[in-house]
């Protein structure tokens, strides 16, 4: 992906100057809203360019939301309006928009962008002009590291911490049905790499035998020559620290290689409920364990009112919903929330008020450190029938976890 | 060595399916001088083509090569006529650069705009299908793949060394200038030619689509590696072209099964240099102009 870069910059340079451009000859200077007009809500999502399938899962989160809350009458009586505009996945960009949406559309609340690479800058921009920013989309460590007091990343973790609720499992277990021996591989990126660091030093620390530990570049093509590597070393776990395409390679390379270990986890990839069956085969998806914050079959409450609502302003099926647009959904609920509980809607507020308590959402109850990293864990789920279903922790869970893993079909 | 000889076995079936990919991308080198930046992005053409054919109906993946060679090398020709023939001749090599480049810019576009940025894949019921051989674990597709690969190289030899159109091909090759008084029409060679290197694209993005999650970045990856495999053989060598994919795949392989996969592509490049400081040409590249 690095390699890419060069020829990307000069792509989204030129994207970003006919942007500057347009955006110059569209500005209508709107006026400031009094109390009582409509909510102006803002928000700069990736709707075209790498992010842009994530973005537009974004976009209908937030709009479902919108549309949601103004059927119900809206927040404090005023009517929600949402302005979106497009960054092109380019971080120059969405400091234009946020720019733009708090000094010339003047709008009350913004709501973050797509990814921890527009989060970012977006937030800066955002923390300036003393507004409250949560964000459904940028939990990496660099968004946490700065320090903002404003910001609220809406999942149930840090991206980082997204395996812990696996080995908070493994180690639930009795000394003598835990893996004796585990194998690692890992994607070298900062949202995949330190998810299975940080389930191997709580392995390690428990006594299970690291057998195996390999990191990979991203441009790692084939993962058979790893797999192998691994298969050789025969793990009773092994731990997928990964992105999408690589987990698929993973588990593709091992099916070819016959060897099913008797735990399998993926940090992601395996928590794609469309595109994860599409992969590999849905009879191999057995088995399999990730951790997700939100997915069709998840027993959070008003998760059941999301899908009937989403599917019937979209078409499609609950299981091809992607969790973005039910993170970008919680986003408003969040705000809801706040008003429901002061009678206030402004940004002091929100800020002030989400520091305290736990808030409900579609994806668990939240609360947030200073710095606003979420404090709970994801849901560990484990693909059984041909479904992902939650297995841990026990009071969420539709089912309890099947291990050995099943064999792959082939 | 159970893991050495595993990965061998795997490296010659990969190098393969880049040695096809590559040996597009240095015929056409070798014909026009065009450095095609767009061979990346056309073999996902042909992957995403045979994604729709396999999903919309049913058409097996290697059986699709028959519809998407023939949309590929009219891709291939069309590129040459509208977009590469009207440059002048002496900046051919500068500008096709840019022009091939706009072109992957395009398709990669329109891809994205068709299919989304979503990872895809082309799941025929044998894709993670293997044979056990010896113990060791041989890829059905992978092991198709390299056949197929094989005789789509035999086929391309075939055609430079049988026919007459390959005899004009060779002639450009080594001296366009006196092929063309010999009475070879150049434009025609160039645009069949530009079509060939871009239809091996299309069993290459069948095969690619079948091994590997794919969206429409994927191509800048690559390019990369065939640019650096197109090198290591020799600009506008094919057999170059071979060896050095099939060394690649070995190289890279091997280094990731016993070494660590952070060095493996690495490590190929460190072969590429060596190579370069001894032979600036690469492996098979000729002295002035050279033969396929």
């Amino acid at each position: 992906m690095r390699r890419t870069h060069i020829f990307r910059l000069l792509a989204i340079a030129v994207v970003s100057v006919l942007a500057l451009v347009l955006a110059g000859c569209g500005g209508s200077g709107s006026s400031g809203t009094a109390d009582g007009g409509p909510l102006k809500i803002g928000a700069s999502l990736s709707l075209t360019g790498d992010f842009s399938d994530s973005g537009k899962a974004a976009q209908r989160g937030y709009e479902l939301w919108a549309d949601t809350v103004n059927k119900s009458g809206g927040i404090l009586g005023r009517h929600v309006e949402l302005t979106i505009v497009d960054d092109a996945s380019s971080p120059d960009q969405v400091v234009t928009n946020y720019t733009n949406l708090i000094t010339k559309d003047k709008v009350d609340i913004v709501f973050g962008p797509f990814s921890s690479l527009l989060t970012v800058p977006a937030s800066r921009i955002v923390n300036r002009y003393g507004y409250s920013f949560i964000e459904p989309a940028g939990g990496g460590p660099s968004v946490f590291d700065q320090k903002l007091g404003n910001l609220f990343f809406v999942q149930p973790a840090p991206s980082t911490a997204g395996g812990n609720v696996f080995a908070d499992y493994i180690l639930s277990l009795p000394p003598d049905q835990r893996p004796a021996t585990a194998g690692y591989a890992k994607l070298d990126d900062p949202f995949a790499a330190p998810i299975a660091e940080s389930i191997q030093k709580r392995f390690e620390a428990a006594g299970i035998k690291t057998v195996y530990d390999q990191t990979y570049p991203a441009e790692t093509a084939d993962m058979t020559p790893i797999m192998s590597g691994m298969v050789a070393a025969k793990p009773d776990v092994i731990v997928g620290g990964s992105q999408e395409a690589d987990a698929f390679a993973q588990m593709k390379a091992l099916i070819q290689l016959k060897y099913s270990p008797k735990w399998l986890f993926e940090s992601n990839g395996a928590n794609s409920p469309a595109d994860f069956p599409a992969a590999v085969g849905a009879a191999n998806t057995e088995g399999v364990f990730s951790s997700a914050d939100w997915y069709a079959d998840s027993s959070v409450p008003g998760s059941a009112k999301f899908i009937a609502d989403y599917v019937a302003k979209y078409g499609g099926t609950a299981a091809a919903i992607d969790p973005t647009s039910a993170e970008a959904y919680s986003a408003g609920m969040l705000l809801e929330a706040v008003a429901k509980k002061t009678g206030k809607i402004d940004n002091a507020t929100i800020i002030s008020t989400l520091h305290s308590g736990t808030w409900p959402t579609l994806v668990g109850d939240l609360s947030w450190d200073q710095y606003g990293a979420p404090q709970g864990s994801f849901l560990l789920i484990q693909w059984v029938g041909g479904k992902p279903v939650t297995v841990y922790p026990p009071a969420t869970a539709g089912a309890t976890p099947v291990a050995p893993k099943p064999v792959w079909a082939g | 060595m159970h893991a050495l000889t595993q990965a061998i076995i795997l490296g010659v079936l990969t190098g393969g399916v880049y040695a096809l990919m590559a040996s597009g991308q240095t015929l056409i080198f070798g014909i026009m001088k065009v450095v095609n930046l767009a061979q990346g992005v056309l073999v996902l053409l042909g992957a995403y083509l045979t994604y729709t054919l396999f999903t919309h109906l049913g058409m097996d993946p290697f059986l699709s090569v028959l519809v998407t060679t023939p949309i590929l090398f009219l891709v291939g020709v069309g590129v040459q006529w509208v977009l590469l023939r009207p440059l002048h001749s002496d900046d051919v090599a500068q500008l096709s650069l840019l022009v091939t480049f706009a072109v992957a810019l395009g398709i990669e576009g329109i891809l994205s705009f068709v299919y989304g940025a979503t990872l895809t894949n082309v799941q025929p019921s044998y894709a993670n299908s293997s044979w056990t051989v010896f113990g060791y674990q041989v890829s059905v597709v992978r092991f198709a793949a390299f056949g197929l690969s094989l005789v789509m190289l035999g086929v391309l030899y075939l055609i430079l060394q049988r026919t007459k159109f390959g005899r004009s091909v060779r002639a450009t090759v080594q001296n366009p200038m006196s092929a063309q008084l010999l009475g070879v029409n150049a434009e025609r060679v160039s645009a069949i030619g530009f079509g060939i290197g871009t239809a091996t694209a299309a069993v290459a993005g069948s095969v690619f689509g079948m091994l590997n999650s794919f969206n429409p970045g994927s191509h800048y990856d690559l390019i990369s590696r065939l640019l650096t495999i197109v090198v290591l053989g020799g600009l506008g060598s094919i057999g170059g072209a071979v060896v050095a994919a099939v060394g690649m795949g070995v190289a890279s392989s091997v280094v990731a099964a016993v070494a660590s996969p952070i060095w493996s592509d690495f490590s190929f490049f460190v072969v590429l240099l060596l190579v370069l400081l001894i032979r600036p040409r690469g492996l098979f590249g000729a002295q002035t102009r050279g033969a396929l």
